[in-house]
């Protein structure tokens, strides 16, 4: 090379690292930055509107900066207590319930809060009737009316015991300003969003980032922080990568497990276990259903036979590496009116010899063959794994020969019990009660399509409707369980924690985990 | 010359064919000879560990134990796991070696269908022209504009459901977005020799259109394929690795299919566990480069335009991501003596 | 068949763009209608009871006939609307603003990457024929495209962000720099040169080098080939044995004559390798959370909505039809026999 070329390639690359040098020194300022929050999901938004969205990721935006009437939570505290409404209760006979309304409160824009909103905000659910299905929670709901500028009376089609837990979700009961949004349709979620939460959200880019800053106006206690940033991931394990290298302050739930066993060990974050409500199980159909497939799970022995032999401790322990806890009954633990159904009829631990007994009693001839089908889309990778140990565990006891097929989830969900004889399905509740563990699988109207459906389960779900007392209303929950651990049309098999993984200066995490899953962003400082 | 060679005996005549096909690669030298031998080496090397999978892989795909023992899970590579075990506690490398064999599986799949069917359609569109062609070349064209990988995603959905073996899946998408590619070579080639005065001289003397095409065309054009043919080969395998990775691919039960246990392997070595990952990819990277090698040597050897110039400076069909031009045909009574 | 004017080809290429598109558009509709599962079952299954979602779907219409579900899609199309997408109620349009931004972003770079590291290496490949300077140029390009490109990037990731620590690993940026960066043209490259921002712009360019570079040498893998056989054959061209004969420098010729030549047809596959550099944009985008138009498309295709899905994939379909037909343009310029 020329002499001239070498000095002119050693000039440029001096200047560069001194341009490179220079940028880096303007960096951002950090004394904004100091305070703000920055927290990483893999979860997705859709409509930020309450009006507008029934998952996870949009109700944790909502949370931010919306509220409900009643609270459950935080902590151990499920029943609903207060919010916007500093007391609720039923008139006479579960079929009328009345509000006062918490006096004083500002929307993010300084208007006030006045029963004029609520009764907004509900009749708009179920006037704009959303293809999300949000209001069919509220579908029991006949009308609102207000009394004065601090009551709400709310008037039911039937009674219905649980009306407050209805009020502690995110349907309608989550109050926007009447003048701010339109009465039969959505708010675009790039709209102005106005709530009387503790944040106002200052921006959202799409599939990127929601940034909320301190509502000035907020009526409870000022957040801990000066800020959040939600930063969302595709991908866990980039999203570990970020957290690691400190781009973001924490990050929860959706973690692979082995990402999880390994942050454990990181000495830059600590992990939160908190209490979950999410619930995995494995789906067969019964009777005629089962017969028209072809798949042997319509007689009782062979399912009972599967429930012996489930591996609830292997997959807990091998698959999840302890982040989730084996399952006995529908119902999660921790819940009032659990009970360890399956524990108390199959035992806690798999048994060959229990599971071949109760076929040689059938006279069914082994091995059984059958397809078990699994999402490896929906739930998270690890559901292959799940489904092999599954697999494994049926094939060894050489009483069965399982396939697996598995489908995407679009294509998956479909046609659930019409297409597939055994399948893998999750649940997470609407609102922390025993009920909505019971209502969507075993009743009549329940959305599995397996053909299940139990005379006397239909009589005991009416009955715990319009159960008088919460103590009458739990012994009907037990019942029910019995009932369908003995029937066995499903087999639950893990309960999931809610986990929190969040670097060392970032204080709070531990308040906010507990079955209602709700991150309260709120109570977290850094 | 050309009556002549019409009446020549049959069998003679194809030998003939073949061995002025394979003459250019038999007569390799320097740097190409080099490159063909390698890619067909490891080529072939991954074509044995297909068809003896069974019997040289020490596990089964999914074997998660022996003698009544479980395998460790994310067991480092060392003694009886050379490549160490997944998080299934499968052993990582007989999922490599079983994985050949479905990475084997579907491009043997994909390439028999796109070759049937792009093939005829290339010839026969290109040969008769007319609406007809015209009709074909803008389907294709609009294909064309499709990335391949997207088209893999839908179409996985559609098969995933109802036809749950991976394979076929990955298959046919692969084959869907390959047509168009083997339509335009062998159309514009078929062009090409079509004007050609040999070919107008059997059409004037009565020759039927099939005898033209089978005689003539069909031997010239071909040519030009197995080029085409590794090419594709290394892109259905690429595509294959990108569905699994984007987890549309083959599952982990059906089969042991690299591009999966990438996509797993990647999450696993954030935390230290490299082993799940490196080996599959580096697997794909070897497989691909190996017949990519076989395509250029292949390329190299029967494309002299690199000595010939025949259509100008920039004559190039690109049709493909690696080759720049293709070879001209060869004409009927060139290195005959006849 | 030859010789028809570049006139004749031009309007008769442009004249198919519309066939093409429509083509494709049918295309993608069928695909998604065709494939099992619908939006509202998809966010909703598993969660309600099917006579909800069936509820909903009939409401929406997507239980009525696939013939009228078309013509209303082809109508909004015709009328320029390309409608919001199902499950989040974006705007399609604004999705391929700021999610194309994005995508564009990336592509720029990487493909100038690319067009680095082919030339470079084709160049001197071409130059030092069959030295090992050839050959280890062309295994290169051959094994920079034989691997995967989420491999490739992982790689990257796990060298430069983790083990080194020099550079970020995902997003366009950080999040407290792209909080409170003002956005104007949804690139953040020139939203940050916009707002005179220099550490934001450093910081939006360190989230791009690993992305772009991944990306780029894997796509650069092809055009060394091309660059070195074009460079290979310009070298024996007459003029340029005529430039040797009058004594100019070999490098000097190389240069001038060789590398010129070189470029052109670069450029023109550059365009037609469209489709690859988006396909391959897909992985690169779900590897490094991108948030590109094509990591978008993915999403909406999981959860099958049908607006989102045909949205992106018309307006990228119209994208690569028509930088084909102008790059086709160029070429029948230069070489009348390649038109109808």
């Amino acid at each position: 090379m020329r002499k001239g070329r070498v000095r002119w390639l050693f000039a440029g690359s001096v200047a560069a690292i001194a341009v490179a040098v220079a940028l880096s020194a303007s960096a951002y300022g950090s004394s904004k930055a100091g305070k703000i929050l920055v927290d990483g999901t893999t979860e997705t938004v859709t409509n930020i509107d309450p009006a507008g969205n029934y998952d996870y990721g949009t109700a944790t935006v909502d949370y931010l900066i919306f509220n409900r009437l009643l609270a459950a939570g935080p902590g151990k505290n499920l029943t609903p207590h207060p919010e916007l409404a500093t007391k609720c209760s039923s008139v006479g006979n579960l079929k009328t319930w009345a509000c006062t309304l918490r006096k004083g409160v500002k929307f993010s824009n300084g208007d006030s809060f006045t029963s004029t909103d609520v009764k907004f905000s509900f009749d708009r659910t179920i006037a704009i009737n959303d293809p999300s299905g949000i209001s069919s929670l509220i579908t029991n709901l006949a009308s609102t009316t207000t009394s004065g500028p601090y009551k709400v009376v709310f008037h039911l089609k039937h009674p219905q015991s649980t009306w407050l837990q209805v009020l502690t979700t995110t349907a309608g009961s989550m109050i926007v300003d009447h003048k701010v949004y339109p009465a039969n349709k959505l708010q675009s979620s790039t709209s102005p969003q106005v709530g009387t939460g503790p944040y106002i959200l200052k921006s959202y880019n799409p599939g990127q980032q929601a940034v909320f800053t301190v509502n000035p106006h907020y009526w409870g206690p000022k957040p801990k922080n000066a800020g959040v940033i939600i930063n969302y991931y595709k991908d866990s394990s980039t999203m570990k990568l970020a957290l690691t290298k400190g781009e973001i302050d924490m990050a929860y739930d959706q973690f692979s497990p082995t990402d999880l066993t390994s942050l454990k060990k990181s000495s830059s974050v600590k992990v939160y276990i908190g209490a979950g409500a999410g619930i995995r199980y494995l789906v067969m159909d019964v009777g005629k259903q089962a017969t028209k497939l072809g798949v042997p799970t319509g007689k009782l022995a062979v399912r009972q036979a599967i429930a012996y032999l489930m591996p609830r401790q292997t997959i807990a322990s091998r698959v999840y590496h302890g982040q989730v806890s084996p399952l006995y009954s529908m119902v999660a633990k921790g819940l009032p009116g659990h009970i360890d159904a399956f524990k108390t009829l199959y035992g806690a631990k798999p048994s060959v010899a229990k599971a071949r007994a109760v076929l040689k009693k059938a006279h069914v001839k082994t091995p059984l063959k059958f397809t078990i089908w699994y999402t490896p889309t929906h739930y998270g990778a690890a559901s292959a794994d799940e489904y092999a140990e599954i697999q494994r565990a049926l094939n060894a006891s050489k009483l069965f020969n399982v396939t697996l097929k598995s489908a995407e989830w679009a294509g998956y969900v479909n046609t659930l019990g019409t297409t597939k004889g055994v399948f893998q399905l999750g649940w997470f509740p609407d609102y922390v009660d025993g009920e909505d563990y019971i209502n969507p699988f075993y009743p009549k109207g329940q959305f599995l399509s397996n053909g299940y459906n139990s005379a006397k389960m239909n009589k005991l779900a009416l009955k715990e409707e319009g159960a008088k007392s919460t103590k009458a209303r739990l012994k009907i929950i037990k019942q029910e369980q019995m009932l369908a651990a003995k029937n066995v049309p499903l087999i639950p098999y893990w309960q999931n924690h809610m986990v929190a993984v969040a670097r060392k200066n970032v204080g709070g995490v531990t308040s906010t985990l507990d079955p209602t899953y709700i991150m309260r962003f709120w109570l977290l400082s850094k | 010359m050309a009556v002549a060679s019409r009446t020549a005996p049959g069998r003679r005549f194809v030998g003939r064919r073949l061995r002025r096909l394979w003459s250019p690669i038999a007569h390799t030298q320097g740097l190409a000879r080099v490159m063909l031998l390698s890619g067909a080496s490891i080529t072939l090397f991954f074509i044995v560990l297909a068809f003896f999978a069974r019997w040289i892989a020490p596990y089964g795909f999914t074997q998660y134990a022996a003698h009544g023992v479980r395998f460790p899970q994310l067991g480092h590579p060392g003694g009886v796991h050379p490549f160490g075990t997944t998080v299934e506690s499968d052993d990582v490398l007989s999922r490599v070696i079983w994985g050949a064999q479905t990475e084997l599986k579907v491009v043997v799949l994909a390439l028999v269908l796109s070759l049937a069917v792009g093939v005829p359609l290339g010839l026969f569109s290109g040969y008769f022209g007319g609406a007809l062609d015209r009709g074909l070349v803008l389907l294709m064209d609009a294909m064309f504009a499709f990335p391949p990988l997207l088209l893999a995603i839908v179409i996985a959905f559609e098969l995933g459901s109802t036809v749950s073996s991976g394979v076929v899946t990955a298959a046919v998408a692969i084959t869907i977005a390959y047509v168009p590619q083997y339509f335009r070579v062998v159309r514009n080639h078929v062009i090409s020799v079509r004007e050609e005065t040999y070919v107008e001289a059997a059409r004037a003397l009565g020759a039927r259109p099939m005898t033209i095409i089978r005689k003539y065309v069909f031997f010239n054009v071909v040519q030009n394929v197995p080029v085409l043919a590794t090419l594709n080969a290394a892109d259905a395998i690429l595509t294959l690795a990108g569905l699994g990775f984007l987890g549309y691919g083959v599952q982990p039960t059906q089969a042991a299919e690299w591009g999966y246990d990438v996509q797993r392997g990647l999450s696993d070595a954030t935390n230290g566990i490299w082993w799940t990952g490196l080996f599959p990819g580096m697997a794909i990277v070897v497989l691909v480069t190996g017949i990519t090698l076989l395509g250029e040597g292949l390329n190299e050897t029967t494309n002299p335009v690199l000595r010939r110039r025949r259509f100008g400076r920039f004559d190039f069909e690109p049709v493909s991501p690696m080759f720049a031009e293709v070879e001209p045909p060869l004409q009927p009574d060139e290195g005959l003596g006849e | 068949m030859t010789g028809t004017s570049l006139k004749t080809y031009a309007l008769t290429r442009l004249a198919l763009v519309v066939p093409m598109v429509l083509i494709l558009l049918t295309f993608v509709f069928l695909l998604m209608r065709v494939a099992p599962g619908n939006p509202i079952a998809a966010a909703l299954g598993g969660h309600v009871p099917p006579s909800v979602i069936q509820r909903i779907s009939h409401r929406l219409g997507y239980d009525k006939p696939i013939y009228t579900q078309y013509g209303d899609y082809l109508w909004g199309v015709l009328h320029g609307n390309l409608g919001r997408t199902i499950t989040d109620r974006r705007a399609v349009s604004s999705i391929i603003v700021e999610n194309g931004g994005a995508t564009l972003e990336l592509t720029v770079a990487a493909s100038f990457v690319a067009m680095v590291v082919g030339l470079v290496v084709g160049l001197l490949a071409g130059r030092f024929r069959d030295t090992w300077i050839d050959v280890s140029g062309r295994l290169f390009g051959i094994v920079a495209y034989a691997m995967p490109v989420f491999f490739l990037g992982f790689l990257a990731q796990l060298l430069f962000g983790i083990w080194l620590g020099w550079l970020p690993t995902s997003n366009q940026a950080s999040p407290i720099t792209q909080a409170f960066l003002p956005v104007h043209s949804h690139i953040l490259f020139i939203d940050a040169i916009w707002a005179h921002n220099w550490g934001a712009l450093w910081d939006v360019v360190k989230h791009l080098i690993l992305p772009a570079t991944t990306l780029g040498i894997v796509i650069g893998g092809v055009f060394i080939r091309l660059v070195r056989i074009n460079v290979i054959r310009s070298l024996k061209d007459d003029y340029v044995e005529a430039a040797r004969a009058r004594g100019i420098r070999e490098r000097s010729v190389v240069y001038r004559y060789a590398f010129r030549n070189a470029l052109v047809p670069v450029v023109t596959v550059v365009g037609l390798q469209l489709a690859l550099l988006l396909g391959g944009a897909i992985l690169t985008e779900e590897t490094f959370n991108w948030p590109g138009i094509g990591s978008t498309l993915v999403s909406y295709l999981a959860e099958r909505d049908y607006a989102g899905v045909q949205g992106i994939v018309v307006v990228f379909a119209l994208v690569v039809v028509v930088a084909s037909l102008l790059i086709d343009f160029v070429n029948a310029f230069i070489d009348p026999r390649i038109r109808y």
